[in-house]
């Protein structure tokens, strides 16, 4: 048999068992190859425009070529071990190494480029479903069309080769390590040590709750105003991310383990099948496993976070617009909103107007002030806030001496949150007027403009308005004081109503706005980030999921004798796959858990529309998750099969 | 009563084309009680009688009844069933779990049964006393010498009281000290227990420890040794000589 029949005939042999390893090139490859063409796609010009999406883009990818690597590297890793056998007897047959990596070169090169142009093809029919849903996500009205670039090949081609020359670099050195004697010490290898459960182990794993513990309680604590300054925010959350890491992997290391060694102590030596299989086995391999486990728990974590936080972003586009707005439409200037009147009336909409007169004040708010602003450059003695009058508004009717603070950020509240009550002051030019403040409302009666994105707004008394008005101080008023205030009677006339905003094309300052074009831009720009995001955090959570896919493949060949022997003590295959299942459901499971507790406490913390739409991509990686937990409890079920 | 009756079975190996009569209708009968070593060179079948005999390999012809029950028409699933409540197996290379600990290990064929937990912990005892590891009893199976490994590994054979225990080479991986310290253990069980063992081996002082010798060349018996009243030593020369007859070379004096 010539060497090229052999490369042949190993090839077809493998690519039952190799059938993964090629899903895995395929996906990448597929992946990475859409992603660049819709870099280089033309339509995409009009979404990359809007914000850096060009930048994000390509930063993006760069990203998935680390993923996609590191991923591929770690797969090839894995299957040439299982190989080792094979290498160790070509060597005794007396095949150098040299040649023995030029037939495994060759191997991998079919391999390899085969299924390259089998995802390239892939990802370029996918290519066009991929701009298609980002189309959507970012409400471009543009038409995706099938479009091959030959740049997007190009890149993708010298990304995948050096990828390939990096997996040959990582072959040829495990190849030169690799001695005649490893064709024996495949058995011995699986019997790792085990140490006994000292009390120092027990004592990591104490420790290991216990710090995961802490960070998740900082980060509770985080926007509490418990922090205020900008150092101690940013160190509190360094602690965060190093507790929660350093944590899980002392979790993993001891804990787990601890856990179970208090299980197993109570049995006694008394295990069932289930307990032997999936206890004991995970246990034993515990100590290794630790860092991967952790790694893969802290990027789901990373992943699900940031995913649940552009989506959450993206859904809560619309009420931020509708804040900043403060109605349908905002316009601060007579002329215009007497236009702009005209023109809706004219295209027979309906509509209810409001004038607010709204003058800026400095406030002194140290009274009522909950944290210490210290260090936030801010002073809260001489605050500027925008001020209207109690006439403005229908339902409500404040005394001479009192005043009610409307329309605040839940971020600002978090920064600076204010007392139930106090005392405060208001400051003219000369006179200063002090007032009871009775509390805070919700609703956002001016547009965005005024408040400066988000600062709660004075209401007070006519008097007292008037009393200011003439002793306004002129250095921090606005341009304009005047907020003219659109809603429509007919909420499905809003698309309508815009069109006509835009034909009247005022001046694009600051000043005006459209609850439907600051929804849209909004969700234009976090479209794009949730696209990007979602991208890369499916494609980790997919690699990650076939790493530990691989792993479980690898673990079930090392303990087959282990089967083989439970099958001849007469423990049916029955018996053996429901062990298995609870260990599958332990090694999927505890990082999935784990991922999602740290994600829940990393969003909870760090937003306040934290609501139903977390669950979304928290389903989605729970599904993600239990299918490749479900192949696995195939591949153990084959070999269990060939146990015996 | 005889415990073990095996009925001119036959195993071959290979399609039709090519096919290897390993076992040529062997009979084999085993009393309540019975020591019966199986010896024989490498590859006269000794090994896969003693699988087809356990159950591990299916017989293609000819029958096999374990206490009345006719094993060879059992399906996988009652195969398995049988196993764990009858037999007890005895590997050359011990086949123990790693990742349990000896008791662990001992305890694993009682985990199906509806044994309660102070009855397991008392048998455990007695058996862990009887070949002497009670003192390793939480140690792991990498952290002991060859001997104590075998011997956990007839605990765990012993722990549920089988009918009957197979043994395949128990001795093959011992240095000579911890076989024959196994061997009398194994005996003082057999006589203790009147346990049924059947050991493959290749060894004859292994073999010496055995009340029956049944001798195989080529997938069929060859002859048959009974201890009878003589001692181990007289045993083990009468089973030299056989050898010496069966290898083919005379055994001279």
């Amino acid at each position: 048999m010539s060497v090229n029949q052999l490369i042949f005939r190993n090839l077809k042999k493998n690519l039952k068992n190799y059938y993964l390893y090629v899903f895995a090139l395929i996906f990448s490859v597929s992946l990475y190859f859409s992603f660049v063409t819709l870099q280089y796609d033309p339509a995409m010009n009009e979404t990359k425009d809007s914000i850096k999406g060009a930048a994000a883009i390509r930063t993006a990818s760069v990203l998935l070529v680390a993923i996609v690597s590191i991923f591929l590297l770690y797969a090839n890793n894995f299957f040439i071990k299982r190989r080792s056998k094979e290498i160790g007897l070509f060597q005794l047959i007396g095949m150098t190494k040299a040649r023995i990596f030029s037939i495994l070169s060759a191997e991998n090169f079919i391999l390899y480029f085969g299924s390259m142009l089998a995802g390239i093809f892939i990802g370029f029919s996918i290519s066009r479903l991929i701009i298609m849903i980002l189309f959507k996500i970012t409400k471009v009205n543009a038409i995706a069309r099938l479009h091959f670039s030959s740049q997007a090949l190009v890149q993708t081609i010298i990304v995948f080769s050096v990828i390939y020359l990096l997996i040959m670099v990582m072959n040829y050195l495990f190849i030169k390590r690799q001695s005649i004697l490893s064709l024996f010490r495949v058995v011995s290898s699986t019997e790792e040590k085990v140490k006994k459960m000292s009390i120092w182990e027990m004592l990591i794993g104490i420790l290991g709750l216990l710090v995961i513990i802490s960070g998740y309680y900082i980060s509770s604590k985080l926007f509490t105003g418990d922090f205020t300054t900008m150092t101690e925010l940013f160190l509190a959350m360094i602690y965060i991310l190093g507790s929660v890491i350093i944590g899980t992997y002392l979790f993993y290391k001891g804990s787990v383990s601890f856990i179970f060694n208090i299980v197993r102590k109570k049995r006694d030596g008394y295990l069932t099948i289930n307990q032997v299989l999936s206890l004991s086995s995970i246990m034993f391999r515990m100590k290794s496993n630790a860092l991967l486990l952790t790694v893969i728990t802290t990027l789901s974590a990373l992943a699900i976070g940031l995913l649940s936080l552009s989506y959450i972003s993206y859904y809560s586009a619309e009420k931020m617009a509708k804040n900043d707005t403060a109605g349908d439409f905002a316009i601060t200037n007579a002329k215009d909103a007497a236009r702009f009147k005209e023109a809706l009336a004219a295209k027979d909409i309906g509509f209810d107007e409001k004038r607010i007169e709204v003058l800026q004040v400095s406030a002194n708010l140290k009274n009522i002030m909950d944290t210490n602003l210290e260090g936030m450059m801010v002073d809260p003695s001489d605050l500027p806030l925008p001020m209207i009058s109690e006439r403005a508004l229908k339902n409500i009717d404040v005394a001479a001496d009192e005043t009610i603070f409307t329309g605040y950020n839940d971020l600002l509240q978090k920064f600076m949150s204010l007392k139930d009550s106090g005392r405060i002051e208001l400051k003219g030019q000369t006179e200063t007027i002090p007032l009871h403040y009775l509390g805070l409302k919700k609703d956002f009666v001016i547009s965005g403009y005024f408040t400066n994105g988000g600062q709660p707004i004075a209401i007070v008394d006519e008097t007292v308005f008037e009393r200011l008005k003439k002793d306004v101080n002129p250095s921090i008023q606005k341009k304009t004081s005047l907020f003219v205030g659109f809603t429509l009677k007919d909420e499905s006339q809003l698309e309508k109503a815009n069109q006509v905003y835009q034909n009247l094309s005022f001046n694009e300052n600051d000043l005006y706005s459209s609850r439907l074009e600051i929804s849209n831009t909004q969700k234009k720009n976090m479209g794009l980030i949730m696209f990007i995001v979602g991208f890369l955090g499916l494609t980790f959570l997919i690699t990650s999921g076939c790493i530990l896919y691989f792993k479980q493949m690898g673990e079930s060949e090392e303990e087959k004798p282990n089967y083989t022997i439970l099958r001849k003590l007469g423990f049916t295959e029955g018996d053996l796959l429901k062990g298995i299942q609870a260990k599958q459901l332990f090694n999927f499971g505890i990082p999935l858990v784990i991922g999602l507790l740290h994600s829940y406490f990393a969003v909870q913390s760090g937003w306040f529309l934290f609501g139903t739409e977390v669950w979304t991509p928290m389903i989605l990686v729970m599904i993600l998750y239990s299918i490749f937990g479900i192949l696995s409890v195939l591949y153990y079920k084959k070999v269990i099969k060939a146990a015996l | 009563m005889s415990i073990l009756a095996a009925n001119k079975i036959h195993k071959s190996y290979g399609n039709k084309l090519n096919k290897q009569e390993v076992l040529k209708g062997i009979d084999i009968t085993v009393e309540k009680g019975e020591f019966v070593s199986i010896m024989g060179a490498s590859g006269s079948g000794k090994t896969t009688l003693l699988n087809v005999l356990s159950s591990i390999d299916k017989v293609s012809g000819g029958t096999i009844t374990i206490e009345g029950k006719e094993m060879t028409a059992m399906k996988e699933k009652q195969l398995a069933e049988f196993r764990k409540q009858h037999l007890g197996f005895i590997f050359q290379d011990y086949n123990l779990l790693d990742t349990l600990t000896v008791k662990e290990n001992i305890l694993l064929p009682l985990s199906i049964t509806k044994i309660s937990k102070r009855e397991a912990d008392e048998r455990f005892h007695r058996v862990a006393t009887e070949l002497g590891i009670s003192e390793i009893k939480d140690k792991y199976p990498n952290e002991i010498s060859g001997g104590q490994k075998q011997r956990t590994s007839a605990a765990r054979a012993f722990i549920h009281e089988p009918s009957i225990i197979f043994a395949d080479e128990p001795t093959g991986a011992l240095d000579s000290k911890s076989a024959s310290d196994l061997l009398n253990k194994l005996s003082e069980l057999n006589q203790k227990r009147t346990a049924t063992i059947v050991m493959v081996t290749h060894d004859p002082a292994a073999a010496s420890f055995s009340g029956k010798v049944i001798f195989i060349k080529d997938g069929q018996i060859y002859t048959q040794l009974n201890k009878g009243e003589q001692s181990r030593q007289d045993f083990f020369k009468d089973i030299m000589k056989t050898q010496g007859v069966l290898g083919g070379v005379p055994y001279e004096r």
